[in-house]
């Protein structure tokens, strides 16, 4: 599953991220590692931006980007 | 004079910080080449005075964006006697990355830890001297907005600057094989010999673009070098 296909409300955990290395490094630098818990607060009208709460604090996160956070869902 | 660089991310209260130490003595000017502010002032203290420089405020020091690159050059090339890494107690665990990253590039780093009444609100209990010692850093607990800390943190700083510490933070033994032999290369070669050999190996690592570019190598020799690593 990948991050901007979740609604709001979802947590999630992550498993992986993909894409160039810039955006990873970007990605990993805010906190989007591997095994952190995340949770969808809201979606933008088409879902771009979309907001999530992940270690304590809220990230506003592109669609494009939102796509390379590959997550497994924990609860809907 | 005492070369002090004050890092954080953005919204940490480093503005606040900058000026309690400078007061009025401030010079804003632009980094060089590029349209982003700079700031430097003196504080006097105790008979000593100390250049403080405002770094960009930066998540990450990876070099991606031109702030990350200010900060980035300025701790490894004009090497500070010391960087006050700027945390808000309030949001530690993201904060605290940045703090890691100046470690690991072997400044001098001080943990002004700002913000502890709304980290308090929050709920968090944060243990200062323990933080301390697991880092193997000073940490100053700070509400910069009150000027609680300031003083103790002018202190600090001082102190720090004729005592360097330089922890080192260990990965798993699996990603220490592959930094140790990358070590090795970049000693025996003199890869960037101006920057602290394990930084340089664990960029190299991360095939940092502008490492490998600064260095003149290519990813494909990184791979051949820890292909050798079983």
């Amino acid at each position: 599953m990948r991050l901007h296909n979740l609604k709001p409300g979802t947590i999630a955990i992550v498993s992986d991220i993909v894409g160039n290395s810039a955006l990873r490094k970007k990605l990993l630098g805010m906190g989007l590692t591997k095994g952190a818990k995340l949770r969808v607060v809201r979606n933008a009208p088409l879902k771009d931006p979309m907001e999530i709460e992940v270690r304590g604090y809220h990230l506003s996160l592109r669609k494009a980007e939102a796509e390379n956070v590959i997550v497994e869902v924990k609860e809907e | 004079m005492i070369k002090v660089a004050l890092a954080g991310n953005p919204n940490v209260g480093k503005s606040v910080i900058f000026n309690a130490l400078t007061g009025a003595k401030q010079k804003v000017g632009n980094w060089p080449g590029v349209t982003v502010e700079k700031k430097e002032g003196i504080c006097e203290h105790r008979g000593k005075k100390m250049l403080i420089v405002d770094l960009p405020g930066i998540y990450s020091l990876s070099a991606v964006s031109i702030d990350e690159k200010i900060a980035r050059d300025f701790i490894l090339n004009e090497k500070p006697d010391v960087v006050v890494s700027i945390v808000d107690a309030s949001n530690i665990e993201r904060n605290l990355y940045l703090t890691l990253q100046l470690i690991e590039m072997e400044a001098n780093v001080v943990v002004a830890l700002n913000k502890m009444d709304l980290a308090k609100s929050k709920g968090y209990r944060i243990d200062a001297r323990k933080l301390s010692a697991e880092l193997g850093i000073p940490v100053v607990p700070m509400v910069a907005i009150r000027g609680e800390g300031i003083e103790e943190l002018k202190n600090t700083i001082i102190h720090a600057s004729h005592m360097q510490r330089k922890p080192v933070i260990r990965y798993s033994d699996g990603i220490e094989r592959y930094i140790e032999l990358l070590k090795s290369k970049v000693v025996e070669n003199s890869i960037l010999p101006e920057y602290p050999s394990r930084f340089v190996a664990i960029k190299l690592l991360e095939f940092d673009e502008e490492i490998l570019s600064r260095a003149g190598i290519g990813e494909e020799v990184i791979k051949e070098w820890i292909s050798s690593v079983s």
